[in-house]
């Protein structure tokens, strides 16, 4: 528990009246806040809240339009990440930036050091720090061949090393696994007590209670709450961050906070129709893919989807889902096995001919696999059908721009027009247009989602897994890849863990089933 | 073929081989930070120049090479500035610069010396390294080079080492990479990236000396005659690394000796084939291999923060 | 018909838009670098501009070899824009002219093609042309597919290899040399025979402006609809941009790499059949020396517009004219055009930055 005089103390950064600007969007509004050292300080808002831009103000990415900060009581302008660095700033982005084909050690003492580089003594105080902190960590290893989990235990230490006075996380337990996350906290309890202030940046309830000594609340870009007791004001706090109450949430949104309600009805899941006798939509027989170095990114994936049915596929990224979606999706060619759509077997198609057997799917990297975001709304929401709408070679565009806009009416795709370029639309738009071009197929029977959810705010949120859950209810079936475990119970039938590229397990999609999950993600055989 | 043959083989391999080498080690460089430089051959190109008038001009071909290496720069901060503040496309910029100094260059010979005209400029000294030169049948053949040629090894060797056992290496690499790393460890890419474009200058000045005072002592319109980009398939051939960018260049230097040794051997080839090959091996070379696996993966893309 | 031209007329509209400016400002600045190294040469400027504009328009003559010239160009510069709709740089137009050159004397010498009826005679060799240019720069296509070589090398260097190519053609008896009759016999092919040369627009050979001219202008044409109204110029568009959506999205990249690259091949190629059959009749070493570059630079002065081709390239095909001209009376080495043109490029490489678009 937190020692009552540390409020006494002088805050260690503080922002007064900040606002951020990105041409007309404004992403943070007139923000203030105060950071302790030796606290654990979170802040908490969902996708969009203006999070991401608050960090990048701290740590001198941006800079900001009005307002201003102080660290140390002294004003505090940085120009860049060096100034941050230089007054003794650091900070764990979601996004890592690692040199993929470079050491861990190498990585580290990028920016640090001039001349000859003495890489053993380096290694050296790596290991000391990492035995400090609770951080396992081999110098010599390459990034390329570190799991997600161990790449961010790297950004930490590259953070560490440098004794920063100030300590931000953005989001960082998006990529790991249950039991890692609770690694990841201990992580930050320790250096706060080490009188650091650490900045923990999350949308998830559950990390919220655990770890925060204080919590700020951003909605819109701006600071709708604060509490000094978080643990006992999380009602509060969650009204505050979406501007209603849990109960009256989705219960499937609900879980893009994180915090899902023991015994959970499932009401909202859609019942398999009955048929007899059971006609297997899909058929995955023992797939695996190999990939460019030779490594076995899945192995042996065998599973059956029956129509209406919704299939989750559990498990902390890059651990051979974006290859199992890749191969069902005709980008990649599986090494092995093989696939059937009802009698018609789909493994070795191109992706033209995967969407002509009616397999839509909305892929995990929306930017380069899902739509060319420097075209048209309409021209990407047909891109794949424009068949449809040719004549002797010529487009007829007046045609398609007409059926886009049919589309985005009935999927609330917010745009100003059909035709303004698809870069232009919120990411929550974009995700909606891409779902509708894959759902609206002219005979849907599979429909594959990988991470669907990822980035998008509580409204957008609900908007696919209603489409998502329409589809079901249309007979298609559904695979739904996501790395947010609670999602996964909150929406499917039942779910697979994928670790490392094998299956470890099936079970119910049951909130009781939540531990048995998270030690099958961690590799635990069942 | 005999012995003597043979090592006048080696001789000129080495010889035809170090424009490419040095050319090769610049882009290297500067590819490895991150920016694809096709100007290289325009680069040479007035090394070339500057080195042969500046010579011409003072009497001392030791003030011709510091003059190139003067003259390069600009040319070197042009392609920089394009390239990393305002964010060109980096093959246009670069087949441009090249455009740009041909047409400068050529013009400014005819201002100077007149069409047509081959005139003699004094030229590099040789040297030999002292054991290896008295080596019979080989020494004077391999090793009797103008002195340039082992400065120009040398400056590769340490390059070498530079990139690997320092953190300017670490750096660079980085650059190429993952400039984000770069940045958010408070280092800026743009001068990373600058001072490997001017690198990547020096070297090419040096090897366009090498041509033009070095070998041949004159200086001939559109002397360097693609060797810059025979430079890049090199780097392309050779993965990146040092090492295999030198082996691709000797083996680009051994095909052009080819040219002159094939005759004395008796064996009746056409001319414009034996002209043609170092660039069908480079065409091989970049053709076969998997360069695109290899290659630094931020190459050719400018940076700015998001 | 009339679609076709409100067609054309929209896009002129649509022409005048930022980047048109900035086009035009390059160019003009560069000129007037030009005039300035003129006067630095202490050539009379009045002079060297007398020179240049007799050169380009003086006589029927040279305005008809200044247009012939700018066919050459219009076609590489369509082809560079062609692939780089599918964001490939094809900097070998050089290369698939000089070869689409020796096809087309190949086939006009010793294809037994000067009897046939109906314009196959002359036909026949330009075909053979264009199709030695789509063959040539498919090399590159191959390669980018296969082995994800970088275009703009393999093509840059097939452009050496086939400009020496034609050395070697040329050189030697076997292949297109004409019969030595003795040692003093120029390096270069018999002159083609009368039937397989292109017929003239206006039968005079003063005004020497042969059929290439109206095929040019109607391969723009096809061009311009096919990038901006097909379904395949959308596709193309796509592959640029982004080569994995577009694939998920059921385009085959192969295909609209190998397709892109082939027609700006095959229209490299025409361009080198135009130049033996339509102006020079003899194939001779160094004859494409710069007209790939020229294409090149008006492909990307043009930036991405089929309109904008024809203007740059009539550009420099008067530029080119002027300036060889301009040697010849004044005493200004023909590098000064090289100059401007390397200035140009330049400029609008830098002046992208400003108006946020993609050369």
């Amino acid at each position: 528990m937190r020692d009552p005089t540390r409020s006494l103390a002088e805050p260690l950064l503080s922002l007064r009246c900040v606002t951020k600007r990105f041409g007309s969007l404004v992403a943070l509004a007139n923000a203030s806040l105060d950071l302790m050292p030796g606290e654990v300080h979170c802040i908490l808002g969902e996708n969009g809240a203006g999070k991401s831009t608050l960090c990048n103000l701290i740590f001198g990415v941006h800079t900001p339009d009005e307002g201003a900060m102080r660290f140390h009581g002294e004003n505090y302008r940085p120009a860049g990440p060096s100034d941050a660095l230089t007054s003794g700033i650091a900070m764990v982005h979601q996004h890592f930036s690692l040199v993929h084909d470079m050491t861990v050690v190498d990585n580290v003492i990028l920016g640090q050091q001039r001349g000859f580089v003495n890489t053993r003594t380096w290694a050296q105080r790596l290991d000391r720090l990492a035995n400090d902190y609770g951080l396992a960590l081999d110098p010599y290893a390459k990034i390329d061949d570190l799991s997600v989990g161990e790449r961010q235990r790297v950004e930490i230490v590259k953070c560490l090393i440098r004794q920063p006075r100030l300590f931000l996380l953005d989001e960082p337990t998006a990529v790991l696994l249950p039991e890692e996350i609770a690694a990841l906290l201990d992580v930050c309890r320790r250096v706060a007590e080490s009188g650091c202030a650490v900045v923990l940046v999350t949308h998830k309830l559950a990390e919220i209670k655990k770890a925060a000594d204080r919590v700020t609340v951003l909605r819109g870009g701006r600071v709708v709450a604060r509490s000094d007791h978080p643990a006992d004001e999380i009602d509060a706090l969650v009204r505050a961050m979406i501007q209603g109450d849990l109960k009256s949430l989705d219960k499937s949104a609900a879980s893009a906070l994180g915090v899902v309600e023991a015994g959970g009805d499932q009401v909202e899941k859609s019942a398999p129709t009955p048929q007899t006798p059971r006609q297997e939509a899909v058929q995955i027989d023992g797939l695996s893919v190999i990939d460019t170095q030779g490594v076995t990114r899945l192995d042996n994936f065998t599973l059956t989807i029956g129509p209406g049915e919704i299939v989750g596929v559990a498990g902390v990224e890059g651990n051979g889902q974006s290859e199992l979606a890749a191969a069902l999706s005709g980008m990649a060619a599986p090494s092995r096995g093989r696939v059937f759509l009802g009698n018609i077997e789909t493994t070795h198609l191109s992706p033209k001919d995967i969407t002509a057997a009616g397999i839509g799917v909305v892929p995990e990297d929306r930017h380069t696999v899902g739509c060319v975001v420097e075209m048209s709304v309409a021209e990407n929401m047909f891109l794949n059908r424009l068949k449809d709408f040719t004549s002797f070679g010529f487009l007829r565009r007046k045609e398609l721009v007409q059926a886009a806009r049919e589309l985005m009416r009935r999927f609330d795709v917010r745009a100003v027009s059909a035709e303004v370029a698809f870069s232009a639309l919120s990411g929550g738009n974009q995700q909606k247009a891409v779902l509708a071009r894959e759902i609206t197929l002219p005979k849907l029977l599979f429909l594959l989602a990988a991470q669907p959810t990822r980035g998008l705010d509580v409204g957008a949120v609900a908007a696919v897994y209603g489409h998502i859950r329409s589809a079901c209810q249309s007979g298609a079936a559904v695979l739904l890849i996501s790395s947010e475990l609670d999602e996964l119970i909150a929406v499917a039938d039942r779910i697979v863990v994928l670790y490392r590229g094998r299956i470890m397990g099936t079970c119910a999609a049951d909130p009781s089933e939540r531990e048995r999950i998270g030690g099958m993600m961690a590799g635990q055989a069942q | 073929m005999t012995w003597e043959l043979f090592a006048v083989f080696l001789g000129s391999s080495l010889r035809l081989a170090l424009p490419l080498l040095l050319a090769g080690t610049g882009e290297l460089v500067s590819e490895r930070a991150g920016v694809l430089n096709m100007s290289i051959e325009g680069m040479m190109l007035t090394g070339a120049f500057a080195a042969a008038v500046g010579a011409w001009a003072t009497g001392s071909p030791l003030l011709g090479l510091l003059i190139c290496i003067v003259a390069v720069f600009p040319v070197a901060l042009l392609q920089a500035v394009l390239s990393n503040t305002l964010r060109a496309n980096q093959i246009v910029t670069g087949i441009g610069i090249n455009i740009l100094v041909l047409g400068a260059t050529t013009l400014a010979y005819r201002e100077i010396f007149g069409a047509r005209s081959r005139e003699q400029i004094p030229g590099l000294p040789k040297w030999s390294p002292p054991l290896l030169g008295d080596i019979p049948i080989f020494g004077e053949a391999v090793f009797q080079q103008v002195w340039l040629l082992y400065a120009g090894l040398a400056l590769i060797a340490v390059t070498a080492l530079v990139l690997r056992y320092t953190s300017v290496g670490i750096v660079v690499h980085a650059a190429g990479a993952e400039p984000r790393a770069v940045d958010k460890s408070g280092v800026s890419v743009s001068w990373v990236r600058y001072l490997g474009v001017i690198f990547a200058g020096f070297m090419s000045a040096l090897a366009g000396a090498f041509l033009s005072i070095g070998d041949i002592h004159t200086f001939t319109e559109g002397m360097t005659r693609g060797a810059g980009y025979l430079a890049i398939a090199a780097v392309i051939f050779g993965k990146w690394t040092v090492g295999g960018t030198v082996l691709a260049c000797l083996l680009f230097g051994a095909a052009t000796a080819l040219q002159f040794q094939l005759p004395t051997l008796g064996i009746d080839v056409p001319n414009a084939l034996l002209i043609m090959l170092p660039y069908l091996l480079a065409l091989l070379a970049v053709g076969g291999l998997a360069g695109r696996q290899t290659a630094p993966r931020a190459l050719g893309e400018p940076y700015f923060r998001r | 018909m009339i679609g076709a031209a409100l067609n054309i007329t929209t896009s002129l509209r649509g022409a005048l838009r930022p980047s048109v400016t900035i086009s035009v400002a390059a160019v003009v600045a560069a000129a007037l670098v030009g005039l300035a190294l003129i006067f630095a040469m202490n050539v009379p400027v009045v002079d060297a501009v007398a020179a240049f504009v007799d050169g380009t328009i003086g006589t029927p003559y040279a305005i008809a070899a200044s247009i012939n010239r700018s066919i050459a160009f219009a076609l590489v510069g369509i082809g560079f824009v062609i692939a780089n709709r599918a964001n490939l740089v094809n900097v070998g137009g050089e290369g698939q002219i000089a070869v689409g050159g020796i096809a087309a004397t190949a086939v006009a010498l010793y294809g037994h093609v000067a009897g046939l009826p109906a314009g196959l005679s002359f036909l026949i060799p330009l075909v053979a042309a264009a199709i030695a240019g789509m063959l040539w720069a498919s090399i590159a296509g191959v390669l980018k597919i296969k082995a994800g070589t970088n275009e703009v090398i393999s093509t840059l260097l097939l452009s050496f290899i086939a400009v020496w190519l034609v050395y070697w053609c040329v050189q030697s008896p076997e292949l297109l040399r004409k019969p030595m009759t003795s040692s003093a016999t120029l390096p270069e092919s018999l002159e083609i025979p009368d039937s397989t040369q292109l017929p003239l627009l206006t039968g005079d050979y003063s005004f020497p402006v042969h059929i290439g001219l109206p095929v040019t202008i109607v391969i723009a044409i096809v061009a311009a609809i096919v990038l901006s109204k097909t379904a395949f110029g959308l596709q193309l568009r796509a592959v640029g941009f982004n080569p994995i959506a577009a694939s998920r999205a059921g385009i085959s990249y192969s295909r609209m790499v190998l397709i892109s690259l082939a027609a700006a091949g095959a229209l490299g190629g025409l361009a080198g059949g135009f130049m033996l059959l339509g102006e020079q009749y003899v194939l001779k070493d160094g004859f494409s020396s710069g007209y790939g570059f020229d294409g090149l630079v008006a492909g990307l002065l043009a930036r991405g517009s089929i309109v904008g081709v024809i203007a740059a390239a009539l550009l420099f095909g008067f530029l080119r004219s002027g300036g060889i001209n301009m040697e010849m009376v004044a005493g200004v080495p023909t590098a000064l055009v090289m100059v401007i043109q390397g200035l140009i490029v330049v400029t609008l490489a830098g002046a992208s930055f400003f108006i946020g678009r993609r050369t």
